[in-house]
């Protein structure tokens, strides 16, 4: 019986609701409890963006804090 | 494990006997869980996350976890049969697909090269090979015919659960991910389209059916890493028992 590949990561939605030093932003999720984590921009950094914008965010099981945002929503 | 193997083998023997147009799905579910029984061992998959039965019975469009049912099979149909059991704690898992009947040419073709990629893969299972070699392998001699190998789905290592680290799965480079080392019991299982990769699965939870509703087929083996090669576990040990190594086997 073949079994589903474990995801390694979960996909998020979100919202930047700060910028942080270091290219970081603060992403309020949006699922229940509106966790928010600290985020890095997963491509070049060459994207800019502003608290506002909404934003899909990585994030591993293992460390809800910190997340991964993969691309804008 | 191989005594868990061997009945599982065994008893696939006796479902692809069974499986002739009209028998129910049902019916050889019922079988799977008698032979089962009456060998001493329990059926693997029943209850293992919620599954209800003993058998996966994927019927042409459907790859794999399909439930069974009233449904009958008819002349043509080609069905995976998947099963596991467990005895004395150890586990044995595998799978193959049958014809029901009299079934077109595409369709033996499609289960020929399934079975060969199966082995393609358990013949690079030898230590300081990797897992990666093994998809390699499977997805090599399944795309060079023209099919195309189920990513949502792999193959797992297996012992005294069911499913073990480390993850098979049936496709990517080679070189990559856990090193073979003699010991390891892994279950290879490529699932091969006709269409595309892709597979939904139906409302049941379970089902997983290809997208374009083309044909599929699933061969799996439960297989040790031995420090002389592959050993199919429903087998004999196909090595002179020298030493240690007789030791261990």
């Amino acid at each position: 019986m073949p079994e589903p590949p474990l995801r390694e990561t979960l996909e998020v939605e979100g919202t930047v609701r700060e910028l942080l030093p270091n290219a970081l932003y603060r992403v309020e999720l949006a699922t229940e409890g509106r966790a928010s984590v600290t985020a890095h921009l997963a491509g070049s950094g060459l994207l800019r963006l502003r608290p506002g914008d909404g934003v899909v965010v990585e994030v591993a099981p293992f460390d809800a804090g910190r997340g991964r945002i993969v691309r804008r929503r | 494990m191989a005594r868990a193997c061997r009945i599982v083998i065994d008893t696939l023997d006796l479902l692809e006997e069974a499986a002739v147009p009209g028998t129910t799905t049902a019916d050889l579910d019922r079988i799977a869980r008698e032979a089962i029984e009456r060998a001493g061992a329990r059926p693997a998959f029943l209850g293992y996350r919620g599954f209800p039965a003993t058998l996966c019975a994927s019927v042409n469009e459907e790859v794999v976890h399909g439930i069974p049912g009233r449904r009958r099979l008819a002349e043509g149909d080609i069905i995976g049969l998947d099963l596991g059991c467990v005895v004395d704690g150890f586990y044995g898992d595998s799978a193959r697909t049958v014809g029901v009947g009299r079934i077109d040419e595409d369709a033996r073709r499609l289960m020929e090269t399934t079975l060969e990629a199966l082995h393609a893969g358990i013949g690079v299972c030898r230590p300081g090979k990797r897992v990666g070699d093994i998809g390699h392998a499977v997805q090599s001699h399944a795309e060079a015919r023209g099919y195309s190998v189920v990513r949502e789905f792999v193959g797992h290592g297996i012992g005294t659960s069911l499913h073990e680290e480390p993850q098979v799965p049936n496709y990517g480079p080679p070189g990559r991910r856990e090193r073979l080392v003699a010991g390891m019991c892994l279950a290879i299982e490529p699932m091969v389209n006709v269409g595309g990769p892709e597979v939904d699965v139906l409302e049941d939870g379970w089902t997983a059916v290809t997208r374009d509703r083309r044909l599929s087929a699933h061969f799996e083996l439960s297989v040790a890493v031995t420090a002389f090669g592959p050993w199919i576990l429903s087998e004999p040990y196909p090595y002179a028992e020298t030493g240690e190594e007789a030791a261990n086997a």
